[in-house]
């Protein structure tokens, strides 16, 4: 546990990004946090040039998602996460304005850990990203395996 | 089209009239033309049978004479028997050819004349007949011998001569006739036969060419059958496909709708917090500027006392804020109904049985509470069962009940009553209330999405009978409304009593 967790955060929309990273600041969480704001850039860092995400081998992360990305779902980054052999232990937490039931079993088939639905009710979404910020210090992100 | 096949029509009925009358007008003519040749005809044998009995005549005025001679020259009584029969045959046969003849004055002149002769004649042959039974051979026989040379011989001979002429010429004239009038009756005939064979002729051409302009008309009636129904499908499809859009569409908008309203909120609510951390720091500024400074730890526990131009501040930015945030969240309910009427119209439905009665208890029951609250009973009539799907069915009659609920007349206790029955195939369901009603104008507007009428002293989005009708619609019915305002409202369905999942709407 000696490398501390970096948070990939998965957003397009700068706005929801900067409020999910105060709210994650101001339930005490530190960790590095990097933005991404489309899913080509975020897959390139992920999986590094190859596509076979070496590069990130004994990295801990945490994944923040939005489904709703300008040039891929984030249903298919989901998904190479949880087949790839580096990254597949890694927690994805989805945060997306979609409420949909079937889009949420579909995101829990595929193995992400949490799903937020996004509220307009701030209270509640800031609500829902400090409760993360505790699940962050509870977790255990495992140490890259073999 | 039309115009041509009445004229047709009406040319054909000329022609067959047509034809009609010329067949009448052959056979008047033919029936006339043959009586008049009988007549022709019986004048040519009228000529003839007077020819015949002049010549009859003459036989026996020979005869007399021929008898007479042998009697004079033999005295043989057997010539005297054969004189007397001839000589009494003779006025007879002058009695008839006179009455034969009493049609033709000429005839009648002749016949006078030709009488007068014989009589003389035969006065003559008597006379010397007498001589000869008196034994005056000599003298009878010079009698006679003179009397050849006499007038009368001569006017037998010449007046027969005449009258025979004169029948001859009237024979040959009745021939003519005769033969005319025959000729006549047969081009006639002929003629009356060529016309109605051309009639007839042209009312086959015309039939035949009607029938095959029927003909025509049938296979292109088929043709644009065939090709209705394949417009029609492809219609169908297409109003598939657009409704499909329309619903993605729908979703997709009231999704990327959501996410800037998502940031309004947050960053509103930043705002809220920046708020209160200004005014503090103003109400400490302003208080260490004219007192003395006040303890740290009071900034946190207590709201600084502002004063009056400040607090004013502070109560604007409060309300404008409060619009934002009322404004934010009618808009979330907004988007919110959207996407879920959009789900519902993505929603797979299952036809299944359903016991209707069993299904409104159910809804009864769940707003019995209401109920009893506004004193409102809730009546059950005759419920027919369907085949259609359960849930929507369920939306259908708890909004509409639940609705009745929410607009009584106030201080009236509420009667709401269910009621179906079936007609060709559909049941139709009445729900009534003695509400507070609709007004007339407003019986459109209200089935349209987010639009209400009458006095909004009830919490809704406008969205209930929109919902309503659309799943109406898509179970393959259609719904009205009779009502007016201060008298209840009565809404009307009418859903197949057997739905397949195929009417209006796709299956799936």
């Amino acid at each position: 546990m000696s490398n501390p967790v970096t948070i990939i955060m998965v957003e397009d929309d700068e706005g929801h990004a900067r409020l999910i990273e105060r709210n994650i600041r101001r339930s005490g969480v530190n960790n590095e946090i990097i933005p991404f704001m489309n899913g080509t850039a975020a897959v390139n860092y992920l999986f590094g040039k190859d596509g076979t995400g070496v590069e990130r081998k004994g990295d801990a992360l945490l994944i923040l998602l939005d489904l709703n990305l300008p040039d891929m779902t984030g249903i298919d980054i989901l998904k190479r996460v949880k087949e790839n052999k580096y990254l597949k232990s890694t927690p994805v937490v989805v945060l997306t304005t979609t409420d949909d039931s079937q889009e949420i079993k579909r995101c829990y088939e595929l193995g992400c850990n949490v799903y937020i639905t996004k509220p307009v009710n701030y209270e509640s979404f800031a609500n829902a990203i400090r409760q993360l910020g505790l699940f962050f210090s509870v977790i255990q992100v495992p140490p890259a395996s073999a | 089209m039309t115009p041509v096949s009445r004229r047709r029509t009406a040319l054909q009925i000329l022609l067959l009239s047509v034809g009609f009358v010329v067949l009448v007008a052959i056979s008047v003519a033919s029936v006339l033309l043959v009586n008049q040749a009988r007549e022709d005809n019986a004048w040519v044998v009228h000529t003839v049978e007077v020819e015949s009995q002049l010549a009859n005549l003459l036989l026996e005025v020979r005869r007399a004479e021929s008898a007479t001679r042998a009697y004079l020259l033999t005295s043989a009584p057997q010539y005297l028997a054969e004189y007397q029969t001839a000589a009494a045959g003779i006025p007879a046969a002058l009695e008839h050819l006179a009455k034969i003849t009493a049609d033709n004055p000429t005839q009648v002149n002749n016949g006078a004349k030709l009488r007068a002769a014989v009589e003389k004649r035969l006065a003559e042959y008597a006379l010397g007949v007498e001589r000869v039974k008196n034994n005056d051979v000599a003298t009878g026989v010079d009698l006679l011998r003179n009397a050849t040379s006499t007038d009368a011989v001569e006017a037998i001979a010449r007046i027969s001569s005449d009258m025979r002429a004169e029948e001859d010429r009237l024979f040959a004239m009745r021939t003519a006739t005769a033969d005319r009038t025959q000729v006549l009756a047969s081009s006639v005939t002929i003629a009356g036969s060529c016309m109605v064979l051309a009639l007839a002729g042209f009312s086959i051409v015309l039939v035949r060419r009607s029938s095959r302009a029927r003909d025509d008309a049938e296979a292109r009636l088929r043709d644009v059958n065939v090709t209705l129904e394949a417009t029609v499908d492809e219609r169908t499809a297409d109003l598939r496909e657009a409704n499909e859009e329309i619903q993605r569409f729908a979703y997709i908008v009231s999704h990327d709708l959501r996410s800037p309203l998502v940031n309004i909120m947050g960053f509103t609510s930043e705002l809220e917090e920046l708020r209160s951390d200004i005014f503090k720091r103003i109400a400490t500024l302003g208080r260490n500027a004219s007192l003395q400074p006040t303890l740290p730890d009071a900034n946190d526990a207590v709201e600084p006392e502002l004063d009056e131009g400040d607090k004013q501040l502070s109560n604007d930015f409060d309300e404008s804020l409060g619009f934002i945030k009322s404004s934010i969240a009618k808009m979330d309910r907004l988007i919110s109904a959207i996407l879920n009427l959009t789900r519902e119209g993505r929603r797979e439905f299952k036809p299944e049985r359903i016991d209707v009665r069993e299904l409104i208890d159910g809804i009864v029951k769940t707003v019995a509470h209401q109920a009893a609250e506004s004193s409102t009973t809730i009546k059950l009539g005759a419920l027919p069962n369907l085949v259609s799907d359960r849930l929507a069915l369920e939306q259908i009659f708890s909004n509409l009940i639940d609705n009745a609920l929410k607009y009584l007349k106030d201080g009236v206790p509420g009667e709401i009553s269910v009621a179906g029955r079936t007609k060709l195939g559909f049941a139709i369901f009445e729900v009534t209330d003695n509400g507070r009603g609709i007004d007339p104008k407003d019986h459109q507007r209200i089935f349209d999405l987010f639009r209400r009428a009458g006095t909004q002293d009830k919490p809704g989005q406008g969205i209930g009978l929109a919902h309503v009708r659309a799943l109406v619609r898509r179970l393959g019915g259609t719904m009205s409304l009779a009502s007016e305002l201060h008298n209840g409202s009565t809404f009307t369905i009418t859903l197949p009593i057997k739905w397949t999942g195929r009417n209006r709407d796709r299956e799936s």
